[in-house]
């Protein structure tokens, strides 16, 4: 059937073509006869023809099977019948070789096909490598435009408001400015040339008019050159006169003269000192200057050479301690090898602790005739004031601990409070001491050299409390502090007076109290003290310590190693009690503290005694500070209060002589240890 | 100057009755009001170093010294020196102590002499508030309106100590003698005196008897003579508590035992058989005052000739130390 089908159309589609070769010219018709071909391979579909070639293929091996199976029979039937399957076979062959070209053309088409395509992605890929590239150019242009810096820009402008609050209106142009940032930037580059054109002519200005009173100044000065000559003159002439009315006037013109070779703190201190010796008279305040004035002429000089090399200061440290070697190793050519190392030592510390030629003498009185003088010195390497003294005394001091009291170490030891004087108050003292190869600590030279008092260093304008924390260079010139040194004079000298009276004070009543004698106070005198003081005397730190009646004290921190320390004992019959007295240095500011131990019937102190607390709380918290309340008032308290806790104890040895309302009172059984002045006096409780 | 605090002796305290404060009362007439909760519970997040020091510190009017302290549910009730004050708990946890809520004014019989509230005790009830002082009587007054009910005379000598227990009031005195009263009738029934008894007598101590507690069948007292267990209808001297003190102002019964100190390093818990059960060493030179609380919590509050006041929640050891300065 289907092959039927096919042989018709095999038919047909030759005749067409036949009929057209027959029409046109042989090339033509090769065309033709290609297009048509090309055109009928694009209208059928492959598949159909696959299957067309399968079945075609098919029959023709049916055929030759079938020719195959005739030519072994053989018979003339057979024969005939080959023959028509041969025409068959060949007709299908011819429909094979149509179908064979049809494939052939459609491959080519394909293949042209594709080619076309590739073509057309290969200009597509082209077109975009070109645009990728562009695109990149284009980006890195726009990154080289963004991180354009002008020069504008390292430009300090003024801020935007000032900007807008000073520049004149044309500059500013508000209008456009506000909205516009570039606009804005050019105003204000404007506007910054401005004005910095203002102030360069002002500065030339300025730099003129400088150097024209620079100028006046010269002249003045050379002026002046010219007086002195005349001057001295003038006073030459003056001296007879002088010396007719015997003016002291050339004496004090030499001393200042002398000041003006005082190294700047010591003059600051003798300016200040002198000038309160002036207002408060000679009674109170004596200052001088002592040393060596040719030294000192000779000193001046070579620091000030010293000050226009201190520029290049340590690499000329450096060099001299080479020159010293060298001369050092010189020097051991021509001597024997022994002196050198203790000697250069020895040479170093002297260096190291160099004082100025000059020192300030200082002498505060007060009226009794007691006077400290005191000898200020700076120390010209270290640059800090160091302090001597010397007590003076009107009368000879009986009593051992009396006269401790107003030795000069005491008096000035704490004037201000945590002011020992016993290491220097210059931090950069140790690293100077280090650098000249000293490897002592500054206190261990104190004693030679002298203290170096806070106050001192204060009356002399140092103040290192704000130099702690500057480097080394800029301690090398701490500033000067007049007023410091101003306020610290004055206060000084009325702080040491006050305490040389009060230890005046206070070394009389040692002086009577080392005697036993106590005088008591007018309200008390009515009283009959029936104990006596037996003994007192100072103690050391590690006697007072030991006792336990002073734990407490020394546990809270009140009484310190720095503080005078006694003891007393006073006595009555089998009764004795001990006291442990500490004086503050500030006496009589902070009141002196008991702390006692009774001995009768045993052993009290206030850690097992309600008793001796409660005295010593009587003692040691009810100061006033007026001038009745002095120590000898505090003993004859404790002594009173002795009387009464004896006699409250109803024993046969102490029978009660006092007047008193109550013996004991409250659930603490407290002793009427109170003074009351009423009638004859009497005793009752806190 | 030496800051008199230093040597700050407190003779009384009292718990708030939500036992969340203590209150000490010194002899400088001031109160110290301390927050135990914090003191107690510390938060250490927010702990400061002065966490032990007091909440308040109050200044009554006189200065006068405070000698007693009581509390009720509504007042702390104050005894100083001719005066006894209420104030509300509220006002007393103010930073700023206001007037008292009320006053009893005891009148003394002279202008110099002044009497001391030595000891404050309150009924079970609640309703009337007894008062041992220093013009040697007890009184009784009347919680509601503040009035005398009774006066308990007999002493010789100022009062140091009262204690009450089932209608019987127990009182010590500076003149020796230990009294007990029938609360009902004021009359004093009975007497004990210690110092005539050679067991007990301290005679270089004195005679004065500074503490007294009252139990079911036993008074535990002492003071110038020995600390002693007697028997309260035979009136012997069962137990003599050998202790090294030299005075006791502090005995009460705590649960089978014996609390009892004094001018002594110890506060001693004994058994009644006279051992030695606990010894807690004291901050103060005397103890005047050791009060016991158990509800929410244990604690033992101990104080006297110190400046420091010890704590023990367990009552075996010293815990925490407050600071009354």
């Amino acid at each position: 059937m289907g092959k039927d089908d096919t042989t018709k159309k095999r038919r047909k589609l030759m005749t067409s073509s036949t009929n057209e070769n027959v029409k046109q010219s042989p090339e033509d018709v090769y065309k033709k006869v290609v297009d048509f071909e090309e055109a009928e391979a694009r209208q059928r579909p492959a598949e159909k023809d696959a299957a067309l070639f399968k079945k075609i293929c098919q029959d023709v091996r049916q055929l030759f099977a079938d020719i195959a199976e005739l030519k072994e029979i053989g018979t003339e039937e057979a024969r005939e019948k080959i023959n028509a399957k041969r025409i068959e076979a060949s007709l299908q062959l011819v429909a094979l070789k149509k179908v064979n070209r049809l494939e052939k053309v459609r491959t080519r088409a394909g293949r042209d096909a594709l080619h076309k395509e590739k073509q057309r992605v290969d200009s597509t890929h082209l077109l975009l490598q070109n645009l990728l590239y562009e695109a990149d150019h284009l980006n890195k242009e726009v990154t080289k435009c963004l991180q354009f810096k002008s020069k504008d820009e390292e430009i300090e402008l003024v801020p935007v408001e000032d900007f807008y609050k000073n520049a004149p209106a044309d500059v500013s142009r508000p209008d456009i400015t506000k909205t516009d940032e570039h606009q804005l930037q050019l105003a204000r580059l404007e506007w910054e040339l401005r004005q910095r054109r203002e102030l360069s002519g002002a500065c030339s200005e300025l730099v003129a008019s400088k150097e024209r009173v620079a100028a006046a100044i010269a002249a003045a000065r050379s002026r002046l050159d010219a007086l002195a000559p005349h001057l001295k003159d003038v006073l030459k002439a003056t001296k007879p006169l002088q010396e007719c009315l015997a003016l002291r006037l050339d004496e004090k013109r030499e001393e200042t003269k002398l000041a003006a070779l005082l190294p700047p703190p010591l003059f600051l201190l003798y300016a200040n000192a002198s000038a309160y010796s002036d207002a408060l008279g000679t009674k109170n305040l004596v200052v001088g200057i002592s040393g060596d004035e040719d030294e000192a002429r000779r000193f001046d000089q070579t620091s000030n050479t010293e000050v226009e090399l201190v520029v290049s200061n340590d690499s000329d440290s450096d060099q001299d301690g080479n020159d010293e070697d060298r001369r050092e190793k010189k020097k051991r050519h021509h001597r024997s090898a022994k002196i050198s190392k203790e000697e250069k030592a020895e040479a170093k510390k002297k260096e190291a602790l160099k004082k100025h030629p000059l020192h300030v003498l200082v002498t505060v009185k007060i009226p009794d005739g007691t006077a400290l003088n005191l000898v200020f010195s700076y120390l010209t390497h270290l640059k800090i004031i160091v302090v001597r003294y010397t007590m003076h005394h009107p009368k000879p001091i009986t009593g051992v601990s009396a006269a401790d009291v107003l030795d000069g170490d005491c008096v000035l030891n704490e004037l201000y409070t945590g002011d020992t004087g016993s290491d220097s108050p210059h931090p950069a003292t140790t690293y100077l001491l280090k650098a000249a190869g000293i490897l002592d600590g500054f206190p261990q030279f104190i004693p030679d050299i002298g203290k170096p008092y806070i106050w001192a260093q204060r009356m002399c304008g140092l103040d290192f409390m704000t130099a702690v924390g500057d480097e080394q260079k800029d301690l090398k010139n701490i500033q000067l502090c007049p007023s410091l040194s101003v306020a610290t004079v004055e206060n000084f000298i009325f702080t040491l007076q006050k305490r040389l009276k009060a230890r005046v004070e206070l070394m009389k009543e040692l002086q009577d109290l080392e005697c036993g004698k106590i005088t008591p106070t007018k309200e008390m005198s009515s009283i009959r003290l029936s104990g006596s003081l037996t003994q007192w005397q100072a103690v050391s730190w590690s006697e007072y310590s030991q006792s336990p009646s002073t734990a407490f004290l020394i546990s809270e921190s009140l009484v310190t190693p720095d503080d005078m320390l006694y003891r007393a004992i006073i006595t009555r019959q089998s009764a004795k009690l001990v006291a442990l007295v500490s004086l503050c240095s500030d006496y009589p500011k902070k009141s002196p503290l008991f702390s006692l131990t009774l001995h009768y019937n045993g052993t009290y102190d206030n850690a097992t005694s309600d008793d001796i607390r409660d005295i010593e709380r009587l003692v040691n918290t009810d100061w006033q500070k007026s001038n009745m309340c002095s120590l000898t008032n505090q003993i004859t308290k404790l002594l009173t209060c002795l009387d009464v806790l004896l006699e409250t104890m109803g024993t046969q040895e102490f029978p009660p002589d006092k007047v008193m309302l109550l013996l004991v009172r409250g659930r603490n059984r407290l002793k009427p240890y109170k003074f009351l002045k009423q009638g004859t006096g009497m005793f009752v409780q806190v | 100057m030496l800051d008199k605090i230093l040597y700050n002796t407190v003779l009384c305290q009292t718990f708030s009755p939500c036992g969340k404060y203590l209150v000490a009362g010194n002899i400088y007439g001031q109160l110290a009001v301390f927050d135990l909760d914090c003191i107690l519970n510390p938060n250490t997040e927010l702990l400061t170093p002065g966490y032990n020091s007091p909440k308040h510190i109050h200044k009554i009017e006189s200065s006068s010294q405070i000698c007693s302290l009581a509390s009720t549910d509504r007042f702390l009730i104050v005894g100083s020196v001719n005066e006894i004050y209420g104030w509300t708990w509220k006002a007393i946890l103010n930073s700023k102590l206001s007037k008292p809520s009320w006053t009893i004014k005891i009148k003394s019989e002279s202008f110099i002499e002044q009497c001391d509230i030595n000891c404050l005790w309150l009924s079970e009830d609640s309703e009337k508030l007894y008062a041992g002082c220093g013009d040697n009587k007890v009184y009784v007054f009347n919680l509601e309106d503040g009035s005398l009910m009774q006066t308990l005379a007999g002493h010789e000598n100022y009062v140091h100590c009262i204690h009450g227990h089932d209608r019987q009031l127990i009182s010590a005195g500076e003149d020796g003698l230990v009294l007990l009263w029938d609360i009902r009738t004021g009359k004093a029934q009975n007497e004990i005196e210690p110092h005539k008894n050679s067991k007990v007598a301290r005679p270089d101590i004195g005679k004065w008897v500074g503490a007294a507690a009252l139990g079911d069948d036993w008074i535990v007292c002492g003071g110038g003579p020995r600390l002693a267990l007697w028997h309260l209808r035979s009136l012997d001297a069962v137990t003599v508590f050998d202790i090294p003190d030299h005075g006791i102002h502090i005995a009460s019964f705590l649960d089978d035992c014996i609390l009892a100190g004094g001018t002594a390093k110890h506060l001693y818990q004994l058994t009644y058989s006279g051992d030695i059960r606990v010894e807690l060493p004291v901050s103060s030179t005397t103890v005047y005052s050791a009060i016991v609380r158990t509800n929410p919590n244990k604690v033992l509050a101990i104080a006297g000739s110190s400046p420091d006041i010890d704590l023990c929640t367990t009552f075996n050891y010293r815990d925490q130390v407050l600071h009354f300065r």
